[in-house]
């Protein structure tokens, strides 16, 4: 029953953001909704690992663990990106960037975008798995054009085209498992509840052309690179909160996808095959997107390609495909929609300070905005995987498991690589950071929501950091039950 | 009967792959997603399920009519050059297309094996309808033939949907017209959006963001 609460919220909040025209009003009802959103998920995550799974709404509805845990994340990223909207709509209204009815329609499809995404992980029928990523994609292609500006339009549309068509594939994908399965003899059906039992007698051949396709398609969506070219356009145009949902958890709704078909693949015995693949999209995505790292200018298409970097690391970690790796992977999704939603924000604040996104014409945010200054500059560190934030965890796992499992060169791949991340991420930031103020700046305050949004992602990052070190068992054996089913 | 109207969609295929101007490619993919529909009728008669025929009738709504009076209309709005814009000539398309059909009979038969003709054939066509759509979405330079090689795809996988599978449960695939319908709606506000800043709707002159 938890979860008509998860998924009702955001549809009244949706009503309420129409019939509400007092914005603080709206504003504030939008963080409370989502406070009960996240504690909503925890209890059904809590639920769930005791019964393992649940199936209601006519079979329409299932979730297991993995699915319980997406909806942890996204509501954990949907929580803090609601905070982070009331001061920067309300800056945006009083700077006069947008009327407050274009604040409502702000407010109205941010809603509909996190029920779409709720809707993701809950649904049980592979079809309509698809029909609600297609959902996330042409609700937010509104938010990803929502400044009209040249840019902005332009980014919107080859976010709307690439995507439309990688989904495409992605349908093609989904039909021919249906084949597969209709041609087994069982009756027609694409519940995934229906197909994961009985996968290991389905036919492998057309199973492994069916997988690549929805590879291909969702993984346009994911962001895995060479389909990435979207991405940092649609990222760096959006409006900075959407931009964390964007790469907080946009991808990760669509590696779960990935993940379901996957799940059925290694369960027809196919688990190399799957390994292989994801290794493959991982490392082409990491070696791509930290060419970009190094010689980028725009700070916010930097952390997009950064979004590409470690959607590669948690690519590579489902494939190496033991325990230890599959649960580092799924620590990552959290570790960096938490990160990454931190420094969206940051940018945000730092965007809308120097109204510029080019790095060059940015340096001394530490004078000018000193708490997102400092924010900024740990959440640099924590992002590149350092110790004592969570990053450096699952990344260490990661790592752990690929020397485990004798895979040494994707082992020092990685390491190559995250250390090249790193170094263009410190010589970016520096200079952004530190340095002389431009002509014509000074110091400005910061509304409180932000700096609450801030501190609650803040705590997430440092916490998880301290408690997981303690805590790896119990990761494991979750990973082993995600395998399972 | 299940041939000949295959073959038709098959021709009208090639016609949108030749074409050179929008309204001639809009009209195309209207004979197109009329044989769509008389195909599902045809599955629906042979396998007697009766929601097939809703389907059917779905598709004459969306497909034939109400999608291509939105594209005629956006036309009509923009006022904009009718010339698609070819990256490829119609000769070279052709030709490329014949190259699809090839490889999607290969791939086709790959799959199922040719025992079953009928099943191989509609396969084949499925995945050359696929492919030409993406054809349409690089090759051609506007706006427009982007949403049209989109849709495009899009029969292409129903009709892999309805043969190989015998169609998705009910409610999927009414959910799947209602997203196509709003991905056309939002797309054409989008188009509008791009004539009004860029004053064009050529897609290969949408080079702002880089790198």
């Amino acid at each position: 029953m938890v979860i008509f609460v998860i998924l009702g919220i955001p549809l009244l909040l949706a009503l309420g953001s129409l019939l509400i025209r007092n914005k603080d009003f709206s504003g504030f009802i939008n963080c409370f909704g989502y406070f009960i959103a996240l504690c909503a998920s925890v209890i059904l995550f809590r639920k769930i690992i005791l019964v393992g799974h649940i199936q209601t709404l006519f079979n329409l509805i299932y979730l297991d663990i993995l699915s319980s845990v997406f909806i942890v994340i996204i509501s954990v990223v949907a929580f803090a990106a609601a905070l982070y909207s009331v001061g920067y709509i309300k800056k945006d209204i009083e700077q006069r960037i947008i009327s407050e009815k274009k604040a409502r329609f702000y407010y109205l499809l941010f809603n509909l975008f996190c029920f779409s995404m709720f809707c993701v992980p809950a649904m049980n029928h592979l079809g309509m798995l698809w029909v609600a990523i297609e959902m996330t994609t042409l609700i937010s292609a509104f938010l990803v054009g929502f400044y009209n500006s040249k840019e902005s339009v332009e980014a919107a549309w080859k976010y709307i085209i690439i995507c439309s068509v990688g989904i495409i594939f992605a349908l093609l994908g989904t039909i021919l498992f249906s084949y597969v399965f209709s041609n087994s003899g069982l009756s027609k059906s694409l519940n995934w509840s229906d197909m994961a039992p009985v996968a290991h007698i389905l036919d492998k051949n057309i199973l492994k052309v069916a997988f690549i396709f929805i590879l291909v398609g969702y993984g346009t969506k994911a962001g895995l690179a060479p389909m990435h070219t979207w991405l940092p356009d649609a990222h760096s145009q959006a409006v900075a909160p959407i931009s964390a949902l964007l790469s907080g958890v946009l991808l990760k709704t669509a590696i779960y996808a990935i993940l379901r078909f996957g799940i059925i693949i290694i369960k027809s015995g196919e688990l190399l095959y799957f390994m292989h693949l994801m290794i493959i999209f991982g490392v082409i995505s990491l070696i791509i997107s930290s060419g970009f790292i190094l010689v980028q200018k725009d700070l916010k298409r930097l952390l997009a390609y950064s979004s590409i970097e470690h959607i590669g690391i948690i690519s590579i970690g489902f494939g190496l495909g033991s325990p230890l790796a599959i649960a580092a992977a799924i620590l990552h999704i959290f570790n960096h929609a938490v990160t990454k939603s931190l420094m969206f924000f940051g940018a945000g604040n730092i965007v809308r300070a120097y109204k510029k996104h080019n790095m060059n014409a940015i340096s001394g945010v530490i004078k000018v905005l000193p708490f997102t200054g400092i924010i900024i500059f740990l959440g640099m560190f924590a992002l590149t995987g350092f110790p004592p934030f969570s990053i450096f965890i699952s990344e260490l796992m990661i790592i752990i498991a690929a020397f485990n499992k004798g895979a040494y060169f994707i082992a020092v791949l990685l390491l190559i690589f995250l250390g090249v991340v790193f170094g263009g991420f410190i010589y970016h930031f520096s200079k952004i950071l530190f340095g002389n103020l431009p002509k014509g700046m000074v110091k400005q305050g910061e509304p409180l929501s932000g700096k609450l949004a801030f501190l609650f992602l803040f705590s997430l990052i440092c916490g998880l950091g301290v408690v997981l070190i303690f805590k790896n068992k119990d990761l494991i054996w979750l990973a082993q039950r995600l395998l399972q089913g | 009967m299940q041939g000949i109207i295959l073959f038709v969609f098959l021709v009208s295929t090639y016609l949108m792959v030749i074409a050179k101007r929008i309204p001639a490619l809009i009209s195309s993919f209207r004979y197109q997603s009329l044989c769509l529909a008389a195909i599902t009728i045809i599955i629906a008669l042979t396998q007697h399920e009766p929601y097939l025929y809703i389907i059917a009738g779905l598709l004459f709504a969306l497909k034939v009519s109400l999608i291509p009076y939105i594209l005629y209309r956006i036309i009509r709005k923009i006022n904009v050059n009718e010339d698609l814009g070819l990256f490829v000539n119609p000769q070279l398309s052709m030709l490329w297309a014949l190259a699809f059909t090839y490889l999607s009979w290969v791939f086709a038969s790959f799959l199922v094996g040719t025992n079953n003709a009928m099943l191989t054939i509609t396969l084949a066509i499925a995945f050359f309808v696929v492919l030409s759509g993406i054809f349409l979405m690089i090759f051609r330079m506007t706006a427009l033939s982007q949403i049209i090689g989109l849709l495009v795809m899009e029969n292409g996988i129903f009709l892999l949907a309805s043969t190989v599978s015998g169609g998705m449960p009910f409610f999927v695939e009414i959910a799947i017209f209602f997203d196509v319908l709003v991905s056309v709606l939002i797309m054409g506000f989008f188009i509008y959006r791009i004539n009004k800043l860029f004053t064009h709707i050529d897609v290969n002159k949408l080079s702002r963001l880089k790198g």
